[in-house]
């Protein structure tokens, strides 16, 4: 390949090994796990297996794992089913201003309900001061939502001491911690983290987007988003997705082996290609200069318009996304840039490059040399640029 | 005694809570206490009916608003 793929927070290809495990439940291997003669068996022993290594890898037990359809749908599980179970606590919902897109449309469908919803500011880097945060949490809290890394501009929060902060100010609230973009990529412990319930997405783990998890304590009290049926303890139901979890499986117990070797390379590599964006004059990175999803790097431009940049990066080969992986359309700013202060133009002007252990050096000077070739094409011919 | 295992069926209607304890039961050692959450009303019928035809002692099952908090000890 000539061209460099950097948009692997959107999609990745899936290691051999993942979806060696995989393709005999989409063969031979196709029962359900929860009929009674033979075809059952294998499935549902490879659920379990499965169960087990996901739990293993964010220091869960395996009973507390529900599989959902990937981090969004594992996202308003907890919200609203952690938050509906809980109402003897109170109305009250405190989260960090740069929650995920589907926590903050979860936690506003709540508030349309009669919830009391407060979104914590961050500091210039999307750092939440744990201060800060447990001033927020208050008698009425029944709900905190914590997000781990996040997805637009990659900064990583300093869990233990959030967790903990919130645990005294309130220690009945229940706190669910965000880990769509980070579990399988960083240490992640829910039990020592004292925390409620995990969400995990497939696509950081190794595993094909469209699986995840929600990883619930005992006693969290949760209700159930899809009801009807005995599948996930009756928290999830609905057919289980068995060649897709049991990818996560295999993802998982890879990840665990393999994290620190991989997030190393990850960490290298975009620190070369952020240093190589950022010779580019007038261009920023946004986010935690250090505390970053390693091989997540998200740059503005200012003069540039992030989606025509993404698409003249596509032009000469280099695979980016506009801004976030999830607002990719619309030209709409990313709330997490302007949770960090930022204005237009460089709200609009961001674009996401992300990288995997797989992603090549070569890649990467690829990624650079079109990157500063696109971006000196693109002012010369904007009115904007000086 | 502190309960070793908490079923939480809360959501979930009737057979998934009886599934659920069961399931625990199952995996339980002998003597261990299972304490289930639910809020199907049916609960009240169902948990001292499925104790009685499993031989689990049941050790409590008390009401508070809508929801039951069941306790149940492992048959040996």
């Amino acid at each position: 390949m000539s061209g460099a793929y950097l948009d692997h927070q959107a999609a990745s290809p899936l290691d051999p090994r993942v979806r060696e495990a995989m393709l005999p439940f989409l063969g031979e291997r196709f029962g359900s796990p929860a009929s009674l003669h033979e075809h059952g068996r294998a499935p549902a022993e490879a659920v379990e297996r499965a169960r087990a290594e996901v739990a293993a890898l964010v220091g869960a037990e395996a009973d507390w794992v529900i599989f959902t359809s990937g981090a969004t749908e594992a996202r308003n599980l907890a919200v609203k089913g952690l938050a509906s179970a809980n109402r003897a606590l109170g109305r009250g919902i405190v989260a960090t201003a740069l929650e995920h897109p589907a926590t903050l449309a979860a936690c506003r469908t709540l508030e349309r309900g009669g919830a009391a919803l407060t979104l914590v500011e961050v500091d210039g880097a999307g750092r939440v001061a744990p201060g800060a945060f447990a001033e927020a949490v208050g008698p009425e809290t029944a709900l905190v939502c914590l997000v781990h890394g996040q997805p637009d501009i990659g900064t990583l929060q300093d869990l233990p001491a959030l967790v903990a902060a919130c645990r005294r100010a309130r220690p009945e609230a229940r706190i669910h911690v965000d880990a769509g973009e980070t579990a399988g990529l960083v240490p992640i412990d829910l039990a020592a983290l004292g925390a409620d319930a995990l969400t995990l997405g497939g696509g950081p783990v190794g595993a094909p987007p469209w699986t995840g998890a929600l990883a619930v304590r005992p006693g969290a009290r949760l209700h159930p988003l899809i009801e009807g049926g005995l599948q996930e303890g009756g928290k999830r139901a609905g057919a289980e997705d068995v060649p897709g979890i049991v990818a996560l499986g295999a993802a998982a117990a890879i990840a665990r082996a393999e994290l620190a070797e991989h997030a190393g390379r990850a960490r290298a590599l975009a620190a070369r290609l952020a240093a190589g964006l950022l010779a580019v004059p007038g261009v920023r990175l946004n986010g935690h200069p250090e505390e970053r999803i390693p091989g997540h790097v998200q740059v503005s431009v200012g003069d540039v318009e992030g989606e025509t940049l993404a698409l003249a990066l596509a032009a000469r080969g280099v695979a980016v996304s506009p801004g976030s992986a999830c607002t990719a359309h619309g030209g709409k700013a990313a709330p997490a840039l302007e949770a960090i202060g930022l204005e237009p133009p460089w709200t609009h002007s961001a674009i996401l490059l992300t990288l995997r252990h797989t992603t090549t050096e070569a890649e990467v000077d690829t990624a650079i040399a079109a990157f500063a070739d696109a971006v000196a094409a693109l002012r010369a011919m904007s009115p904007l640029a000086s | 005694m502190s309960p070793v295992r908490i079923v939480d069926a809360l959501g979930t209607w009737c057979p998934v809570p009886i599934y659920l304890v069961d399931r625990a039961a199952r995996a339980a050692a002998a003597g261990e206490v299972i304490e289930l959450l639910a809020d199907d009303p049916l609960i009240e019928v169902d948990l001292p009916a499925w104790c009685h035809r499993t031989g689990h002692e049941l050790l409590e099952l008390r009401r508070a608003d809508r929801e039951w908090v069941g306790r149940v000890r492992r048959a040996g």
